[in-house]
């Protein structure tokens, strides 16, 4: 019973404290915007109108060229201006609608800020719990780095599992599967969002 | 998890620890950068392919079934059974990983939920503090292994549980071997044994994937190439749960370090 009351003491103090502290630092403020327009988005919009909605916070709160070119990896210099703009517009319609998807269950969760670290190479980690109203806290890691438009997202990884590295994985099998060529995929991506 | 290998336990003692030596001599193989190490992709991807058609036909509709129309209360009794049997596992994994204090409280949870629990529906003693571990011996081998903990060695696909590596198959027929539950069972009989077992696996399988659902069609629909970016997804998210454990900086450690604190004040 003891042990208990402890335990659930330390839970509610953290809980407490982590709004304070989430205060400080631009990163955690740019993760807390934008985990707060996208929970606006939710309650007003439905459909086309929220993915469009959710289609604007991917361009303004994350770097999708930099994602983009580290997801095509060594692919990335082998592909033509053009090539580029199609891809990365197939991407951003495609995580578009992955995340308009992910939302519609949306049933209340919060998303709360713990704690930032600053590596060496000017990247912050934002560490963050998605608080489910039933089950286990799930952790969402934010990579922040200041690009030539101020902070911007660079990564997100739930559970461990980085969006960029997946995709990467993803992406280079289906290259290397098809010739060894970007063609293919861009074509595929197309393809898909428009599914 | 591994209760499918139950008939050839024997078998896999000896094979767990050639597997094991071999693993060891090769240091885990070369897995490059970031992407796993893969030699086997042919193979696993024949494997894949079937594990999804089973999938498709039988698994899935059925944890589709138990996730819409099992109560809740009982799809929690059912998750705390399982985990309930794997506790034995996990002390064990626990006092090899060099933490006996944590292995004595698993053991204490084991006690009290298959007692006051009723064999482990209830989790009683999460109620009363002490809170619930999962240890395998994959993740022992991955905290002493001098590697990172993204190089788990050959990626391989099981038939019907699915991604695994070196590291992590070899952890599974070693939590099979030391299975108290498994020794007793096939002690008793090989039929009693073959009972516990299946059973087991097919509860295992129902709350594994029924808790699976969301995740993996996410991530078949949002990929390319499903095999690829499930290699990857399992490869990081074991990676992380491994690390987490090296560095001792996952919530659970946290709120451990902060016990230790308050016991010293």
């Amino acid at each position: 019973m003891f042990a208990s009351r402890r335990a659930f003491l330390c839970l509610a103090a953290t809980a407490v404290a982590l709004p304070a502290r989430a205060a400080d630092g631009p990163a955690a403020q740019l993760i807390e915007k934008a985990a707060a327009e996208v929970i606006e988005l939710i309650k007003t919009t439905k459909g086309a109108q929220l993915e469009a909605g959710i289609r604007g916070v991917l361009l303004k709160y994350f770097d999708i060229p930099y994602m983009g070119q580290a997801a095509l990896a060594t692919h990335w210099n082998a592909t033509s201006p053009e090539q580029r703009e199609r891809f990365l517009k197939a991407v951003i319609s495609s995580e578009a609608r992955a995340y308009t998807e992910r939302f519609s269950k949306y049933g209340g969760q919060t998303l709360s800020v713990a704690r930032v670290s600053q590596r060496p190479n000017g990247v912050s980690v934002v560490d963050s719990r998605l608080n489910q109203t039933n089950g286990q806290p799930i952790n969402i890691q934010w990579e922040v780095r200041n690009t030539g438009q101020g902070l911007r997202i660079t990564d997100v990884k739930i559970e461990g599992v980085s969006m960029v590295m997946t995709h990467r994985s993803d992406f280079n099998s289906y290259i290397s599967s098809h010739g060894g060529k970007v063609e293919p995929l861009i074509d595929e991506l197309e393809a898909k969002s428009n599914r | 998890m591994v209760e499918g290998f139950f008939k050839h336990v024997a078998i896999i003692r000896h094979s767990a620890l050639a597997l094991a030596a071999a693993v060891a001599l090769t240091g885990c193989g070369d897995t490059g950068v970031n992407e796993p190490w893969d030699p086997l992709e042919g193979p696993n991807r024949f494997v894949f392919s079937i594990n999804r058609a089973v999938d498709t036909i039988a698994v899935r509709p059925v944890a589709v079934f138990y996730r819409d129309w099992m109560p809740a209360a009982g799809q929690r009794g059912l998750h705390n059974v399982v985990d309930n049997l794997g506790e034995p596992v996990t002390a064990i994994n626990e006092v090899v990983q060099g933490s006996p204090g944590r292995a004595a409280t698993t053991v204490g949870r084991f006690l009290i939920n298959s007692t006051i629990g009723v064999a482990g529906i209830f989790d009683v003693a999460s109620r009363i503090g002490l809170s619930k571990t999962k240890e395998g011996m994959g993740d022992t081998i991955g905290y002493y292994a001098g590697v990172e903990p993204e190089n788990g060695g050959f990626y391989m696909v099981l038939p019907v549980i699915g991604p695994s590596n070196a590291r992590d198959g070899v952890g599974l027929a070693i939590d099979a071997a030391v299975d108290p539950f498994s020794i007793i069972t096939f002690g008793i009989s090989n039929t009693a044994g073959w009972i516990y077992a299946g059973t087991r696996f097919g509860a295992t399988l129902l709350d594994r994937r029924s808790r699976t659902l969301f995740a993996l069609d996410d991530l078949e629909k949002n990929s390319v190439d499903y095999y690829a970016a499930l290699k990857s997804a399992y490869t990081q998210q074991r990676a992380d749960v491994i690390r987490q454990k090296r560095d001792k900086t996952g919530p659970r450690a946290e709120l451990e370090q902060r016990d230790k604190v308050a016991l010293v004040r």
